[in-house]
């Protein structure tokens, strides 16, 4: 007997819902219009049919954001250091990774916040590399103690050092991109090599609402001409950068990404565009824009609805975030709720797992302890199979009819099946309380910062040749 | 409740045509100018200003206050004498160089003006020069400036620098705040204040100006 495993999935909008967002999203471009500071990409706009008006306004027809969604590929596959094989961004394929320029960051030592430093670079990629559940890495660390106008340089060659996995990478201008990709090139082994099998995908933002900016387009056109996947959300964040209503927060930051990728894609046909923006809400007391809240995974739910119903390319998401300033309760059961709604909704590339205090700050700890909870979630999304083997009728037959002292414990059918028929934690506590007091009485905090610093001193990162490494070197510090 | 009561109210609700219509209501009643602005809106506002620091109110409702207290101004205005009406302080603000984010600056902004600060607005990405330039023309007490991204920060400095060179550092005071701004960044850079967030840029800049 073989019946397909159903896959439990969350839906929030219906068709009517998606088709009125994605309407108003192109109603928002035809009418409102749109401010672009790049001059060739203005240019390249208005000999494709936006017109621009003397309020300098750009105006863009529906069709040409129809276009662009449809020659953008509907599958981005990154690749890992060595060229294998390892995020297939599409259908309901779902990764998780870190998150980049955090100021702060809870020392693993001491406990306490304190700025960022390249240090915590290494560190993060290096945990990354030996978490089995994290996909990616980005920088966690904003660090203080590198030049600031080569920063984004100096955090992506320290990634490339500490971790084999692929990286999504920030950048300032056309300027530092380029030296980035130069270091991607190099260890890729050129860059024919780079454009089959990329392990980099970059991370640049619009301004909300509907303003982009000189450098961010010189970033966007660059990866559209080198085939560097990328993605770029606006901070469309309901009550911030847009209305406060999530329809039109939605709407507004899918517009926004529509411009990016018309640019994209007339700069670049076919180059990989990761489609999504970013909809939080931003908080009505302190003005943060939350990392917690139910409004970002709802709105990134919403989005994996109208991936499936329109644009059919794969989207960009958060998860395993809070508001919390430690690793508390709250930091917890908000790294959960959007864990598990995240892969409910099939998003397919999802950052900034570990942060706390919305984005600011950066926990080794954190990311440790949603490792362990994306495995929760993947073993429930993963369904109830149902077959001869999991209906299991013979070894209720041997153990009912069984002998005195017959238990399904001691039954062979439970050796060759419980290590995958149930989720076995690693750092979530059933010990019997005598056990747990004997083993300190720790909490998961403690947990977590203990097998931290047993990856950080114990796992080993595929070392990169002495060659490569001072290629590098000579890329970062060259003017 | 006194005419006086009824605007405080409306004032703290939000409520901007009631709060217009007790403005009117008050001037028509004969009753001084002085303690419709300073027993009406300003104490309304205090009040405000307190709840929300102690998170009783969210920003929209702050905001809209706000905007009640200043639509109310505009018909008292004309009964004021130049001179009579003075600003808590002069405030230049505007979000640095090469940076384009303006909603922490525009929130700020609007929360001084509520405050009784005059504000004149540079807007986004503005030159170390044209801060100078407009200093020197407005002669502010307070230069407030915002950053949201760490490569935009070194602006702040090259603000500071400028105003050195323009020999009016002296003369202002200067306010740094943005996401990747910290206070060792303000005190490295030599600023005389870091604000985390709007609501304490308008605690600092009263104390800059001395009427806290």
């Amino acid at each position: 007997m073989e019946i397909p495993t159903f896959q439990p999935r969350l839906k929030v909008l219906n068709r009517e819902q998606a088709m009125a967002i994605h309407t108003a999203a192109l109603e928002i471009l035809e009418k409102t219009g749109f401010k672009m500071e790049h001059a060739g990409a203005m240019e390249m706009l208005s000999d494709a049919g936006c017109r621009v008006a003397s309020d300098g306004r750009i105006r863009m027809p529906a069709f040409m954001a129809e276009d662009a969604i449809r020659s953008a590929p509907r599958q981005i596959t990154l690749f890992d250091q060595t060229g294998e094989k390892a995020m297939s961004l599409r259908d309901e394929q779902a990764f998780y990774g870190t998150g980049s320029d955090a100021t702060f960051t809870l020392d693993l030592k001491t406990g306490q916040r304190r700025r960022t430093v390249l240090a915590d670079v290494t560190n993060f990629a290096k945990l990354v590399d030996g978490l089995k559940n994290i996909d990616f890495a980005m920088s966690m660390a904003n660090p203080e103690d590198v030049p600031v106008e080569s920063i984004y340089v100096h955090v992506f060659a320290e990634m490339v050092k500490q971790t084999g996995k692929p990286i999504v990478f920030i950048a300032d201008s056309g300027k530092d991109i380029a030296k980035i990709y130069e270091i991607a090139c190099a260890v890729a082994g050129g860059e024919d090599n780079f454009q089959r099998k990329p392990f980099i995908l970059n991370y640049s933002e619009a301004i909300s609402p509907l303003r982009f900016p000189e450098n961010v387009m010189e970033k966007l056109i660059f990866c559209a001409q080198k085939q560097i996947p990328i993605c770029f959300p606006s901070g469309s964040n309901a009550g911030g950068g847009a209305p406060v209503t999530l329809a039109g927060a939605l709407a507004l930051g899918i517009a926004e990404n529509l411009v990016g990728l018309v640019v994209h894609q007339m700069a670049g046909k076919g180059s990989p565009f990761l489609f999504g923006p970013n909809v939080s809400a931003m908080d009505m007391k302190s003005s943060i824009v939350c990392y917690g809240s139910p409004e970002w995974s709802l709105t990134q739910a919403a989005l994996a609805d109208m991936r499936d119903e329109i644009y059919g390319l794969p989207i960009w998401a958060f998860a395993g975030a809070s508001d919390a300033k430690t690793m508390d309760a709250q930091a917890g059961a908000e790294a959960m709720f959007s864990i598990i709604t995240a892969l409910l909704s099939r998003a397919n590339l999802i950052h900034d797992v570990g942060f706390l205090e919305y984005g600011y700050t950066s926990s080794l700890e954190m990311v440790t302890m949603a490792d362990e909870l994306i495995a929760m979630s993947r073993f429930f999304t993963g369904g109830i199979p149902v077959n001869d083997n999991t209906l299991a009728i013979d070894a209720i037959e041997r153990v009912a009819c069984g002998g005195p002292g017959s238990i399904f414990l001691m039954d062979d059918h439970t050796f060759e099946n419980f290590m995958h028929s149930l989720f076995l934690p690693n750092l979530l506590d059933r010990s019997r309380y005598d056990a747990w007091i004997n083993d300190g009485a720790n909490d998961l905090y403690q947990r977590c910062n203990a097998k931290t610093q047993r990856i950080l001193s114990e796992h080993t990162v595929a070392s990169k040749s002495e060659d490569l490494l001072s290629r590098i070197n000579g890329i970062v510090t060259s003017g | 409740m006194t005419i006086i009561d009824n605007l405080k109210q409306d004032i703290n609700k939000g409520n901007v045509e009631g709060a217009v219509a007790q403005t009117q209501k008050a001037i028509d009643d004969g009753l001084k100018v002085k303690s419709i602005l300073n027993d009406g809106l300003i104490a309304a506002m205090d009040e405000v200003g307190e709840k929300f620091a102690k998170g009783a109110l969210f920003v929209p409702q702050m905001l809209r206050s706000a905007k009640a207290m200043q639509e109310c101004m505009k018909l008292l205005k004309p009964f004021f004498l130049e001179g009579d009406l003075v600003p808590k302080g002069k405030v230049l603000i505007g979000t640095v160089h090469r940076d384009l984010h303006d909603i922490g600056k525009n929130l700020v902004a609007m929360m001084l003006e509520g405050a009784g600060f005059a504000i004149t607005d540079l807007g986004v990405d503005v030159s170390a020069d044209q801060f100078v330039k407009k200093a020197q023309e407005i002669e502010p007490d307070i230069v407030a400036m915002s950053a949201l991204l760490s490569t935009t920060m070194p602006s702040m400095k090259e603000t500071i620098e400028a105003l050195q060179r323009a020999k009016i550092r002296n003369t202002v005071r200067v306010m740094i705040g943005g996401a990747p701004v910290t206070s060792k960044f303000a005190e490295d850079i030599k600023a005389d204040v870091y604000a985390p967030d709007a609501g304490s840029a308008v605690i600092e800049a009263k104390k800059l100006v001395g009427t806290s």
